[in-house]
């Protein structure tokens, strides 16, 4: 309400400001006489002639040289004065605004709320970051922010990144997590669930790969907690990626044997299993696990308990999950450059060929335009593998 | 609500805006005193409007209101302060509104001291700018409104561009956006001439202030941009002849030439017709300059978002304005009555020479920037014109133009004397070899077309002072005179002299840090000693250091010069955490004006850098020469006096044993 107040006093204030010519406007035209073209070029020449003077008086140019000048500008002087003389004095008769009264008072108010209605968000109130972080309520992206705040000041605070670094991976963060890992190791001293956190974390980083930095990081893991499921899953999982399949099979079928028959694991161990060539586990038929038989009437607490454990063993699942969702994303907004690398790198590294290629095409038609965009995803293509279908051939674009 | 509030003042600003244009130009045409009036009030209203929307926006960014969209994509709440106050005009939506901010500013400014224009003259020249206004508000509230607002509103915003958190920021788009937006003025000016059909002598007074200030605020900008180019990328250059430099360097040449023939017009009544197609040309490559960064068509750290519908609303803005005027011109000029007539060899004929230059270089770097453009759309080959072809056509056509510079304020109006000019300045010629010989000599010698370019930069300082000399008549009169004369200059000779001397200190830089430069790029390990430029410069180590949002490795050095220490220089590659993004910062050791610039490369195996250290002897002369020209801008714009150019006497009637008096300015 106070917004709308205050928007029609501006509003009748221009008004009024423009109004007041107007309005005085016959006033003005009847008392004086206004500076016409003319009169105001006879003005100038009257100074410049005073101008000469001085010069002349200061020695700066010489009596013959003022002459000269003088000369001139009198010529100048007396054709203006001529031309004024057969001026009509202009703006002496009264005249009447109605139009111009009305243009002034109607169109503020008219177009000001028509555009300000299409365009702007008047139920909106003003939210400093300040003002949100007093009060933040259940909004986990300020709780964050707020921790950030306190982490800033306090960066040797280890329990603070321990606690950081969980909420980062589930936000999305990875790179924070990473980092948020790597302080509260530095600080508070490295345990399994840390070391296992920062390797899931750099895993991400680089689309779902156990790079040599995360297998290490699952290895200090392990020789703090030999039994931690998740270290050894992803240290498996490292085998595999490296195309050591029989190493990865023993090790994979190692986890099974030390897990509960009935641990919600076990499909997902199962797939492994098979893919690198053993026999699936008895125990666990695929289809009781992943969620494909779930009802959609809503997760239970019991079935929210379970994902959260499923989800801690099965990072594959998730990062299809993201996958899909960034495709998803980049549908509607297809003018996200990042993302598209992002996601046809995920798909290489999924294996899927096809839909990376033709994510790849997807891409470079959003990006047709942008040389930049393209060579980036041209040298992509080139990194993993996979040849463009392009339309035009411009692709020596210069950086 | 007080974001709300500067989103309606700009919807406000629109509506105001557009009865600025009708109404005062009818009132101009009819004789309308009221409506014309209206055209004041309205100015100062809109400029009040715009101000109060910036001040909202500003404000928004301050406190880190994340339910603005733009805040959101262009701040952090954790970036130092003055940061988010530049950080305002640091992306597309917020550079246009400061854009405006300068125009409406400009406009009110008119209004507000234009009370000796003619009244129909300023009723129309506030009706064009509000034109501009116009069209800039419905291209930010259509296509780059910066009050979108979010909900529900992110906790955190994506940070400013880190190339861009630098006070370079806080300086350089200001000071351009005053010159490109300066020049409207005189567009403005132009355009009001033409529809009235004629050009006041209130007229030539108004525009030449104008387009000294704009040139000055350009010339400033333009520097700026450059020097920040140059220690922040880390390529140790300092003009690249990228199409986005030359989009700011067109509407410089062109301003030049302008700034020169209001000179002739407001002192000689001539010209008239040639300056105000200059100034309508010299606006309208500033526009340009926008459409080509704006656009997208461009890509490079100045066209922050591309969003095909903005290039092609600017299009339209540039067809309308440009073509409009231009039209108009054709239309009307020949209704404009010619100016005064003038002897090739006077002041007025070097000026129209400087003009003549100016525009042919102009033109070439139009050609350079817009023909890779033209020919990708055209046929989808892709070429670079780079540097050789504009050093090759630019620099050619800028020799004839530095050898004239200094001729030109010692020639005469009307009727003017070569050949006396020619007497008394081939001292200082002479002088100005000798100079350049020595330079080279000390630093080493030197390619002979390089010492003849030192000296062209000393020919420049050189005959600036011999301008002064001649005319405070040194070598004649006592000194006590001579100086009581000097004294006695109007400031804007000063200006003259003081601008063309930093010219001449440009020039100087350009030569003697290409000539006597040195590039070192080489892998080093902690503990390496290099030599470069004269100096051993030793990698000491690698630090990691944090900023308030960036992680930085540091890297240092120790220079020595013959086995002393000279001083240390640090150079750093940092990341921004928010953006991921990395940067270098390079390492500047300044001595005197000459500078050492150490910039970081990858890390190569085994431990150690790249390392890239460049020697720019003089190197400041260049960016130093551009402050002095704005220095000399601002010593002439002071100069408010009424100023007549007085003529010579004709020929014959010169007595060859008196010494010919300098008329003054």
């Amino acid at each position: 309400m106070m917004l709308w107040i205050l928007l029609a006093f501006l509003t009748a204030a221009v008004a009024a400001a423009l109004l007041i010519p107007l309005l005085r406007g016959n006033a003005i035209a009847a008392g004086e006489g206004h500076a016409s073209g003319h009169a105001g070029d006879i003005e100038v020449y009257r100074d410049q002639l005073k101008e000469i003077e001085r010069d002349r008086e200061q020695g700066l140019i010489e009596a013959e040289q003022a002459e000269y000048a003088r000369a001139e500008v009198g010529r100048r002087l007396l054709a203006a004065a001529a031309l004024k003389d057969g001026e009509v004095q202009a703006g002496s008769t009264r005249r009447k605004h109605g139009l111009a009264t009305a243009i002034v008072t109607i169109l503020p108010p008219a177009i000001g709320l028509c555009l300000y209605i299409m365009l702007g968000s008047p139920g909106l109130p003003d939210q400093p970051l300040e003002a949100r972080l007093a009060a933040p309520g259940n909004d986990i992206a300020l709780l964050v922010t707020k921790a950030e705040r306190h982490l800033a000041e306090n960066p040797s605070d280890g329990a603070g990144w321990d606690l950081l670094g969980p909420i980062y991976m589930r936000m999305q963060r990875p790179g924070d997590a990473e980092l948020a890992y790597r302080n509260a190791i530095r600080l508070i001293g490295p345990s399994a669930a840390r070391l296992t956190g920062l390797g899931e974390a750099l895993m991400t980083l680089s689309d779902g790969v156990i790079t040599e930095d995360a297998r290490t990081s699952f290895e200090a893991a392990l020789k703090l907690e030999p039994d931690d499921t998740r270290a050894r899953f992803y240290v498996a999982l490292g085998l595999e990626q490296a195309g050591k399949a029989p190493e990865a099979l023993a090790a994979f079928e190692d986890i099974a044997k030390n897990s509960p028959a009935d641990a919600p694991w076990m499909p997902l161990l199962s797939q492994h299993i098979a893919k690198n060539g053993g026999a699936p586990l008895a125990a666990a038929a695929p289809e009781n696990g992943s969620g494909a038989g779930r009802a959609p009437g809503g997760p239970s607490q019991e079935d929210v308990a379970a994902a959260e454990n499923l989800s801690q063993g099965d990072r594959q699942q998730m990062i299809r999950g993201m996958v899909d969702s960034l495709a998803a994303r980049l549908k509607e907004e297809p003018n996200n450059l990042d993302g598209w690398l992002r996601l046809v790198r995920s798909y290489a590294v999924l294996g899927e060929k096809d839909k990376a290629g033709e994510a790849l095409n997807q891409g470079l038609v959003q990006f047709s335009a942008d040389a930049n965009g393209k060579s980036q995803l041209l040298a992509l293509a080139g990194e993993v593998g996979l040849t463009a279908q392009v339309q035009n051939p411009a692709e020596g674009a210069k950086q | 609500m007080i974001v709300e509030l500067g989103h309606y003042a700009l919807v406000l600003a629109l509506a105001t805006a557009l009865i600025v244009s009708i109404l005062p130009m009818i009132g101009a045409r009819r004789g309308d005193v009221a409506l014309m009036t209206l055209g004041t009030t309205g100015s100062i209203a809109l400029f009040l409007l715009v101000a109060l929307s910036f001040g909202a926006l500003t404000w928004a960014y301050v406190v880190s209101d994340f339910s603005v969209n733009n805040v959101w994509e262009n701040s952090h709440s954790m970036m130092p302060l003055i940061y988010k106050y530049s950080g305002v005009w640091g992306n597309h939506e917020g550079s246009m509104m400061l854009w405006l901010l300068i125009l409406t500013l400009f406009s009110a400014l008119v209004a507000v001291f234009g009370r000796n224009l003619p009244e129909t003259l300023k009723a129309n020249v506030l009706g064009v700018q509000a034109w501009i206004a116009s069209a800039f508000l419905f291209f930010i509230l259509l296509t780059s409104n910066p009050f979108l607002r979010l909900n529900p509103a992110p906790a955190e915003g994506q940070d400013l561009n880190p190339v861009l958190q630098d006070l370079g920021l806080a300086v350089h788009p200001p000071l351009l956006y005053l010159g490109y937006v300066g020049f409207s003025v005189c567009f403005s000016f132009a355009v009001a001439a033409l529809i009235e059909g004629r050009i006041d002598a209130a007229w030539a007074r108004w525009v030449r202030p104008w387009t000294l200030a704009a040139w000055t605020f350009l010339t400033a900008g333009i520097a700026m941009g450059s020097y920040w180019a140059y220690y922040e990328l880390g390529w140790g250059g300092w003009w690249f002849w990228d199409p986005v430099e030359n989009a700011s360097f067109m509407p410089w040449l062109a301003g030049t030439a302008l700034l020169h023939s209001a000179l002739v017009m407001e002192k000689r009544e001539a010209l008239k017709i040639w300056t105000v197609l200059l100034a309508i040309m010299t606006f309208s490559l500033s526009l340009l300059g926008t459409f080509l960064v704006r656009s997208g068509v461009l890509t490079s750290v100045h066209s922050f978002a591309t969003d095909p519908t903005r290039g092609i609303f600017i299009l339209c803005i540039l067809a309308l304005f440009i073509g409009g005027a231009f039209s108009l011109f054709a239309w009307r000029a020949p209704m404009l009555k010619a100016g005064g007539l003038f002897a090739p060899i006077s002041r007025e004929g070097g000026l129209v020479l400087n003009n003549l230059i100016l525009t042919v270089a102009t033109a070439t770097v139009l050609t350079g920037t817009l023909y890779p453009l033209v020919l990708e759309t055209l046929t989808g080959e892709k070429i670079s014109v780079g540097a050789p072809f504009f050093n090759m056509t630019f620099g050619l056509l800028m020799l004839p133009l530095l050898i004239a510079v200094p001729f030109g304020p010692m020639l005469a109006w009307k009727r003017g004397d070569l050949l006396g000019a020619l007497q008394r300045i081939y001292v200082f010629a002479a002088l100005a070899l000798a100079a350049g010989f020595v330079f080279a000599y000390l630093k080493g010698g030197g390619p002979i077309l390089s010492i003849f370019g030192l000296a062209l930069g000393f020919w420049g300082m050189f005959g600036a002072i011999a301008d002064l000399w001649y005319r405070g008549n040194f070598g004649k009169l006592k000194f006590s005179v001579a100086f009581r004369r000097l004294a006695g200059l109007p400031r804007s000779a000063f200006g003259t002299a003081i601008a063309h001397f930093g010219l001449g200190v440009t020039v100087l830089g350009i030569f003697a840090a290409t000539t006597f430069g040195t590039e070192t790029v080489v892998d080093m390990k902690q503990g390496a000693t290099v030599n470069a430029g004269g100096y051993q410069v030793t990698f000491d180590g690698m630090k990691d250091a944090a900023g308030p949002n960036y992680t930085e490795q540091r890297a240092h050095f120790t220079v020595r010069e013959g086995g002393a220490v000279i001083s240390d220089v640090w150079s750093s590659k940092r990341l921004y955490t928010a953006r991921r993004m990395p940067t270098t910062e390079a390492g500047i050791l300044t001595m005197a004006l000459s500078q050492l610039y150490v910039s970081l490369g990858d890390p190569i195996d085994g431990g150690g850098m790249v390392v890239r250290i460049w020697w720019k002897p003089f190197i400041l002369c260049i960016w130093g020469g551009a402050l002095v020209m704005m220095f000399g801008g601002f010593v002439s714009l002071s100069d408010r006096r009424l100023r007549v150019g007085a003529p010579n006497r004709k020929a014959k009637a010169v007595k060859a044993a008196k010494p010919v008096m300098e008329p003054a300015e």
